[in-house]
């Protein structure tokens, strides 16, 4: 198999992650005392995969490498942006943390190599080659899941992902090697002859084995239980990055296998989505009712929310598919800024919804972007999230499916449910008055700019993402 | 493009609001100069384009969405004028009674401009998503003007406000996507008479949508977040809240439920009407009940608003007009009210109707302006008021005889609690040695009383000022809806 130019240009965004993978770690290990030296590189590392990808992508660049193994397309492209562009974010978070402890190359190192999974893994036209990607994407996310060594939690979140992890993997990897045993091909797309008609028990048992592994990965109900304790014990940039760039890449290739390779079982899949996603909306957000832990209610949050993209999903059928990739397409982007934003907001005031008591009085910029994130994780216009439900409930309301109306019902209920305890932490920080425990100006400038430019994007979302998102499904899968 | 620029200028001012020193003069000068464009601008419309809103210099349409057909289109139009103009004027009204705002000023005003910009919106949208989004502007900003400036119950008043009126905008958000869907567009224009939609897609989009827009004015049986709102806020922000947001609700029906669907909604009208009576009657029985003069007040106000529910389901030309007409003449009157009764609580330091009398002695001028303004609520012919409900009752009366009837009965009730009211707390002798004490309303809060009894009176004797403008627009909708 010849390698060609065209090839290297395919895999620029790989490329260079790994480079500066590399790099960062040689850094790491002559020079261990220079962390600025680490987190400039990575900073710039990250960037210049967004770059890449953004060139790719504005040049039109397409095609598909090694055996048709490894596609280069508008859509893989679009994700590499969010891998990276909250890479970028994540590596400004842990520049004070990381610093402090003086292994700021190893974690750097981490967050680049998962930056490398995921980048692959949203290219990949192969179930085998996938499992791969996403394993290179998690394993090293364990690691930064138990990097903060200060701290008991971080170890027992660790180890709690681990073990989950391990176990998802396998699950993942037996419904995989159960799919190429039916169909005696691992690349999509000759699973799809395959997976049409009536499917056998053990397409069926495949199939299903597979959505399980993957709803691991997603924090899907009920398989969602290492969430909370992950997310709690994880550094904040970990927590940040992994609920929303991996995740993101993870939807998104999960949509690649299910329409590239299995659009003859679509009744099958969008059922079986529609249940997922009913049970994750109420359970993630009956959770985060009871939280006062801030980080649990985000992660709780980051369950319901994973439950709103898989009604998407379940959208895909009917009139709906095309509407229904661009709102997995336009939730991962504007969850991504929302999210990180809450996360890195967290980094600058605490964990105990205490702290946020008067925040406006003490610190009313971080306090007036984390009031926009709440608003915004709670779909409130023109903010980001709410584009993402829009487009779920009109993926949703033309897809003709009975079920799918009630999921659809469900995550308007849902959106309600979730008022009380975004609104909490509103409430906290302009109606009460500060407390002893109310965090006066904590932090870098580092994740200073990052809240600030996310609060920014997470407002104008909707003049900057429509556009791009909307062109990108046009030429994309649908 | 001038409906964009009013639109936006609370927008600039707000951000200005909060880029201004923590100076109290200065703020509330300042704030008052912000307020002041909009209406001049509004004022300007009015004279400049009076005969026919329907002009390019007034209109917008960008196309933003292309694949759904989602576009910033923004207009003005006959039913929304009016509400237009009073949000403009009652913002002006709110931040010079403003007085009892004392703790984070600029940040006070920021929010109230933040408010008017959503409610300026809605009254000049001319599309469904549109609508929809300025709708949802006018929440986060009313939820801080009642949480952080209200009284000491402002935390779970605001709280309620918010879950119940989000619930109710988001039923009408589910609404708005399934007709755009069906009907391939969000433009208002383009969806005059049903937008090709069969008479059952039409009933199925009506049901969320009316709800959405109940809960928001609010009808009775959905009406439980209002009292606590409207007794815990500071006065200035209740003038937006009762002269303002509740229209929001009786816009939507008059201009997108109504007109958009009008066989989807047909089967609701009566019940809408009867909702309407139900307010009336409620309201006027609930507000005999109370010792609080504010919650009175309140209750009175959502009992007038009933008459806006009953005209515009009469579906005919007299109750459509008087039920346009009631929105801005409702406006001006509770404004006036509220704004007393935060007058007289800050003389006397109580709301409490029991403990309070005699005090048109002592202050002869708030007592008149009390006495004007619940006349006007009971509809005393030569105010404002009494057209409005007058026309709406007639027109419910021809479309709907038993609602239209037992409407007419409430306006007896309404003046039952009123005149008590008026008796106890103007008339009658000095309840307290205290009340000798105090004196009559200052310049600055006659400044904020005497426009809004102005143009009760105004528009009491001159009608048409307002009507020639409505009825061009009343009579498209009835076109559209085959009416008469």
């Amino acid at each position: 198999m010849a390698i060609t130019g065209q090839a290297f240009v395919a895999l620029l965004p790989e490329l260079i992650s790994t480079g500066f993978l590399i790099l960062v770690l040689l850094v790491g290990a002559f020079s261990p005392s220079n962390a600025g030296i680490a987190i400039g590189l990575a900073a710039f590392g990250s960037l210049a995969v967004f770059a890449s990808a953004a060139v790719l992508l504005l040049t039109g660049f397409t095609g598909s490498f090694f055996g048709d193994g490894f596609v280069v397309d508008d859509f893989a492209l679009y994700f590499k942006l969010i891998v990276a562009g909250s890479a970028f974010f994540a590596v400004l978070a842990a520049a004070r943390w990381s610093g402090q402890t003086g292994d700021a190359a190893e974690y750097l190192t981490l967050i680049l190599s998962v930056v490398l999974g995921a980048t692959l893994l949203v290219s990949m036209r192969d179930l085998f080659g996938i499992f791969l990607a996403i394993e290179l994407a998690t394993i090293p996310s364990y690691a930064m899941v138990a990097f903060d060594r200060s701290r008991r939690e971080s170890a027992e979140g660790g180890m709690k992902y681990l073990i989950t992890g391990v176990i998802a993997s396998s699950v993942l990897l037996y419904g995989i090697v159960l799919i190429y045993g039916v169909s005696g091909s691992a690349m999509l797309s000759d699973v799809a002859d395959t997976f049409t008609g009536a499917l056998t028990p053990v397409a069926i048992l495949g199939l299903v084995l597979m959505i399980s592994g993957f709803a691991f990965k997603l924090s899907v109900a009920p398989f969602h239980f290492w969430t909370p304790d992950a997310y709690q014990g994880a550094p904040t940039s970990a927590a940040a990055f992994l609920s929303v760039g991996p995740k993101a890449a993870t939807f998104a290739v999960l949509l690649r296998i299910l329409l590239e390779g299995m659009p003859g079982a679509a009744p099958t899949w969008t059922a079986l989505m529609a249940f997922l996603a009913i049970i994750t909306m109420f359970v993630g957000n009956l959770f985060a009712l009871r939280q006062r832990n801030v980080r649990r209610m985000l992660a709780y949050s980051s369950v319901a929310h994973s439950g709103y993209i898989l009604a998407a999903f379940a959208a895909l059928q009917g009139g709906g598919v095309a509407f229904a990739v661009q709102a997995v397409l336009i939730y991962t982007a504007a969850y991504a800024v929302m999210n990180m934003g809450a996360f890195l907001v967290i980094d600058l005031v605490g964990e105990d919804a205490k702290n946020y008591n008067g925040l406006v009085r003490t610190n009313p910029g971080v306090a007036a972007s984390m009031a926009l994130f709440m608003a915004a994780l709670v779909g409130i216009p023109p903010l980001s999230g709410f584009f993402g439900k829009l487009w779920i409930i009109i993926a949703g309301a033309q897809s003709g499916s009975i079920l799918v109306y009630v999921v659809v019902g469900a995550l308007v209920v849902n959106t309600v449910l979730s008022v009380p305890y975004y609104f909490g932490i509103i409430r906290n920080m302009i109606l009460e008055e500060p407390t002893t425990d109310t965090v006066r100006s904590k932090g870098s400038g580092g994740v200073r700019f990052s809240v600030y430019t996310l609060a920014v994007f997470t407002t104008l979302f909707g003049l900057l993402i429509i556009p791009l998102s909307v062109l990108v499904a046009a030429s994309g899968l649908a | 493009m001038i409906t964009t620029i009013t639109i936006l200028i609370p927008l600039l001012g707000a951000i200005l609001m909060l880029l201004l020193p923590d100076e109290e003069r200065l703020s509330r000068y300042t704030a008052l100069g912000v307020a002041a464009v909009p209406l001049l601008l509004s004022v300007y419309i009015y004279f400049a384009f009076g005969d026919d809103l329907n002009v390019a210099a007034l209109t917008q349409d960008v196309t933003w969405i292309r694949s759904l057909n989602i576009g910033y289109r923004v207009g003005l139009n006959g039913l929304g004028f009016g509400m237009f103009f009073l949000s403009t004027f009652l913002t002006v009204i709110a931040v010079v009674a403003s007085w009892d705002v004392r703790s984070n000023l600029k940040q006070y005003f920021a929010a109230l401009f933040l408010a008017e910009v959503g409610m300026l919106g809605v009254f000049a949208a001319q599309d469904l998503i549109m609508f929809y989004v300025f709708f949802e502007i006018t929440l986060i900003p009313m939820y801080l003007l009642v949480g952080v400036w209200g009284d000491e119950n402002r935390r779970p008043a605001a709280i309620k406000f918010f879950i119940y009126t989000f619930l109710g905008s988001t039923v009408m958000l589910a609404g708005f996507l399934a007709f755009g869907i069906i009907a391939h567009t969000y433009s208002m224009d383009a969806l005059g008479g049903g937008g090709g939609l069969s008479r059952a897609a039409q009933i199925a989009v009506a049901a969320p949508i009316l709800f959405g827009l109940l809960v928001k004015v609010p009808a009775v049986p959905l009406h439980s977040w209002l009292l606590d709102v409207y007794v815990s806020s500071p006065t200035s922000t209740n003038v937006l809240l009762s002269g303002i947001l509740p229209k929001l609700g009786t816009y939507g029906l008059i201009r997108v439920a109504i007109p958009l669907l009008p066989q989807g909604v047909e089967p609701f009208l009566p019940y809408v009407a009867a909702f309407g009576v139900i307010n009336i009657i409620y309201g006027a029985f609930v507000a005999f009940l109370q010792p609080d003069l504010k919650a009175l007040v309140a209750y009175s106000s959502i009992g007038t608003l009933g008459f806006i529910l009953l005209g515009a389901a009469s579906g005919n030309a007299v109750g459509l007009n008087g039920a346009v007409f009631q929105q801005v003449s409702h406006g001006l009157y509770s404004a006036l009210l509220f704004i007393l009764v935060g007058v007289i609580a800050a003389r006397t330091g109580t709301r409490s109707i029991e403990e309070l009398g005699g005090l048109a002695a002592r202050m002869p001028w708030a007592g008149g302006l009390l006495a004007l303004g619940a006349l006007a609520a009971m509809g005393l012919p030569g105010l404002a008021v009494f057209i409005s409900e007058f026309m709406s009752v007639m027109g419910g009366f021809a479309t709907f005889p038993v609602q239209g009837a037992l409407a007419a009965s409430g306006i007896i009730f309404s003046a039952m609690y009123l005149l008590y009211m008026l008796g106890r707390v103007i008339f009658g002798p000095i309840e307290r040695p205290a009340y000798e004490e105090i004196g009559d309303a200052g310049p600055v809060e006659m400044v904020s009383v005497v426009p809004l009894a102005v143009l009760l009176v105004v528009l009491g004797i001159f009608p048409a000022l307002l009507i020639s403008l409505q009825r061009p627009a009343v009579d498209a909708v009835l076109s559209v809806i085959g009416g008469s």
